[in-house]
């Protein structure tokens, strides 16, 4: 290494060999002496560095965590709020919305509550459905479990 | 200089990129001597090295994704360490500290001409210890280019200055080291001897 390096010129031919000069000789003591140094680090540094980057990640995991809470929670605010107002400036409106909601809902519940004993009476026999239907529900309540408090289970 | 981790396994740069803990802790092996060289030399006291090199690491851990590749990990790293560090000064307000000269003393050797004292470990640690002397910017140009081996054009980078700064810095830090190491090894003549 030398001085040449900071006036290197890329288009230039290639250096001919010469005689190295004492400025060469310099540089290139220099650069041994510094390479040959090594810098002292604290013990442990690695580890506390990385367990940092974990920190962080789950940091970052719990603020999403968080955000998606609270917009839940301030789309829940939004529609009562909605719902609120809408039945504050068109009250009719609401009521016969409401009244044919609560028609539609007890006339399906009337129908399904009758419907009951006629699908025990029909699936009474039919275990293999019972544990196939069982299994699947099983498995959408872990899905549901694990949708809603699945991140929070994992920080904690 | 010794090839990059990157070059030697293919797949380790993908693996970092990802986020894998192993392979971000192989960088940080490899690595942590720059950054802590780096913030030393700009003059933070230890617990401030400390901070500050571990500061760089998660910088780097999130930046990694960004990493294009054009230059090299090494250069890319030495950039975020020296920006991390020259931004805790700014903000403590000690930038003033890269202008001036610390104030250790450096050791003398009457015994050996510098050329050829050059060569033990002692002699070895009073050129580092002169290298500490000069002004920090200039240290940092030198150290970049003797021992990292790096282009004018990487220290400008990583130093964000233009090239003829870069230039002048290496130029006065080699003349002062000269003048420095003829004082130490008891040397009136030039050092060049």
């Amino acid at each position: 290494m030398s001085t040449d390096r900071l006036n290197e010129d890329k288009s230039a031919p290639a250096p001919v060999f010469r005689q190295e000069d004492a400025g060469d000789k310099f540089d290139r003591m220099l650069s041994q002496a510094l390479q040959r140094h090594s810098e002292p680090v604290p013990a442990g540094f690695t580890a506390m560095v990385l367990m940092q980057v974990r920190e962080a990640q789950e940091q970052r995991i719990l603020a999403h965590v968080v955000l998606r809470e609270r917009l839940a929670l301030a789309a829940c605010i939004a529609l009562a709020g909605l719902t609120v107002v809408v039945a504050a400036l068109f009250p009719e409106i609401a009521a016969d919305a409401f009244r044919s909601i609560t028609t539609a809902l007890a006339g399906r519940g009337e129908a399904f509550v009758d419907r009951i004993p006629q699908a025990v009476k029909a699936l009474s026999g039919q275990w293999r459905l019972y544990t196939i239907l069982g299994a699947v529900f099983g498995f959408a309540i872990y899905n549901l479990v694990e949708l809603l408090v699945g991140d929070n289970a994992r920080i904690a | 200089m010794a090839k990059e981790l990157w070059q030697q396994e293919p797949n380790w740069l993908s693996l970092l990129r990802s986020g894998d803990h192993n392979a971000f802790a192989q960088f940080i092996d490899k690595y942590k001597e720059f950054v802590f060289l780096c913030c030393r030399r700009l003059g933070l006291r230890e617990d401030e090295a400390e901070d500050v090199a571990s500061e760089t690491f998660l910088a780097a851990y999130k930046a990694l994704r960004r990493y294009s590749g054009q230059s090299e990990l090494s250069t890319w790293l030495w950039s975020i360490a020296y920006r991390q560090a020259v931004n805790f000064l700014r903000k403590n307000r000690r930038q003033w500290q890269l202008e001036i000269e610390p104030d250790e003393e450096i050791a003398s050797n009457k015994e050996q001409g510098p050329a050829a004292a050059l060569q033990s470990e002692e002699q070895q640690e009073i050129v580092w210890r002169a290298v500490n002397r000069l002004p920090r910017l200039w240290a940092i140009a030198v150290i970049l280019y003797y021992r990292e081996e790096k282009s004018i054009a990487d220290i400008a980078q990583i130093m964000r200055a233009r090239e003829n700064t870069v230039k002048t810095y290496l130029f006065r830090g080699r003349e002062r080291l000269k003048q420095m190491l003829a004082r130490a090894f008891g040397e009136a003549t030039d050092v060049n001897r």
